[in-house]
């Protein structure tokens, strides 16, 4: 490991013990900040796992209040939003368990009937560009909706949160290898849905 | 070129992405794809997959979260304030019970003492000393419960 790569880690450990201290005390800059910081990613990933944006905005409040409630939890040898997606994760599943089964699978028909939720654009966009963005985004979504929540789940860890798939394997309390094959089997099905609609 | 050859480059293709490859993988996957417009295909299919995946972006919420940063202040006022109830029960108990240790002796005699001059049996004044002794504990307990039990219907 080189110099730099060691001072990065301890920089980052230093990072998260502070910002466990933070979450112990409860102090609300800082959940000011996290919530700052974490809002787009968190909502993304809420709304892959449920594919509604109603429910994804229930569960949003959902968790930040459980983050303040286990705060004391949080264990600095992780990143935050390891913790933060399990957290979201798991009120997710209880909640699904409440009404059905208690697993994932549960949500592969995203969003019950509801319509996923609307993707954003960049502002600085002609109108036309921005019609074309918008239809391009909910060609993706479409195809993203007809994937079960467990592979749409892993593809934005993986390749939009850009985690790590021991990372991956924490959140979702899986093994290496079932998020590995759940990774090949919801490229290799996005990949197939994303072109048979081009035809 | 056999089907094996065109299946294990596909999967080697998703590979890359996925979890990355040897260097020997690398090298068969490249020379594969040199020759054949079939996995060829695959692979530009699948980067563009993923370059679609990865523009996706999520409309956030103001009001949403202007929202949740009201109710978080709320709540951790909330749990302060319960935290400095909980230190005072706390404190309370220990007061109790060490006030409660160092006057045994005496009521212990006051028991006795009312018990002979009210002429009741010796296992009836000592059990209304047993519940003299556990009467904080009993209503400390009692709190918990009903604490819980009210955040539990919270939820």
């Amino acid at each position: 490991m080189t110099i730099a790569n060691s001072l990065f880690l301890n920089s980052m450990e230093r990072e998260t013990q502070a910002l466990a201290r933070g979450l112990r005390r409860r102090d609300p800059d800082l959940l000011d900040r996290l919530i700052e910081q974490y809002q787009y990613r968190l909502l993304r990933y809420l709304l892959y796992l449920t594919g509604s944006r109603e429910a994804a905005e229930d569960f949003f409040q959902e968790t930040w209040v459980r983050v303040i409630d286990r705060g004391h939890q949080y264990n600095s040898k992780f990143k935050f939003e390891t913790w933060l997606f399990t957290i979201a994760r798991n009120l997710v599943i209880d909640f699904r368990r409440r009404k059905t089964t208690g697993s994932l699978d549960a949500l592969s028909e995203p969003g019950e009937g509801q319509p996923m939720a609307e993707p954003a654009a960049p502002d600085n966009l002609s109108p036309a560009d921005l019609a074309a963005a918008h239809e391009e985004s909910e060609r993706v979504w479409a195809a993203l909706a007809r994937l079960p929540a467990f592979y749409r789940e892993v593809l934005l860890l993986r390749f939009q949160e850009d985690l790590t798939l021991e990372e991956i394997a924490a959140v979702v309390a899986a093994p290496l290898s079932t998020v590995k094959s759940r990774l090949y089997r919801g490229l290799s099905e996005l990949r197939e849905k994303l072109e048979t609609e081009k035809v | 070129m056999s089907e094996n050859d065109h299946e294990r480059a596909e999967r080697l293709i998703l590979g890359d992405w996925v979890e990355g490859l040897s260097p020997t993988d690398h090298q068969w996957v490249n020379r594969h794809l040199e020759t054949c417009a079939r996995c060829s295909k695959f692979a530009d299919s699948a980067e563009q997959a993923l370059r679609r995946l990865r523009s996706v972006s999520v409309r956030g919420d103001p009001v949403l979260v202007r929202a949740i940063r009201l109710r978080l202040h709320a709540r951790a006022l909330e749990l302060h304030e319960r935290r400095v109830q909980l230190t005072m029960l706390w404190i309370s108990c220990a007061l109790s019970w060490v006030l409660g240790a160092l006057s045994a002796p005496f009521v212990w005699r006051a028991f006795a003492w009312l018990g002979e001059r009210s002429r009741i049996p010796a296992f009836a004044w000592q059990l209304g000393f047993a519940l003299w002794w556990a009467l904080p504990a009993v209503a400390v307990t009692v709190v918990f419960v009903m604490r819980r039990t009210r955040a539990e219907n919270r939820l």
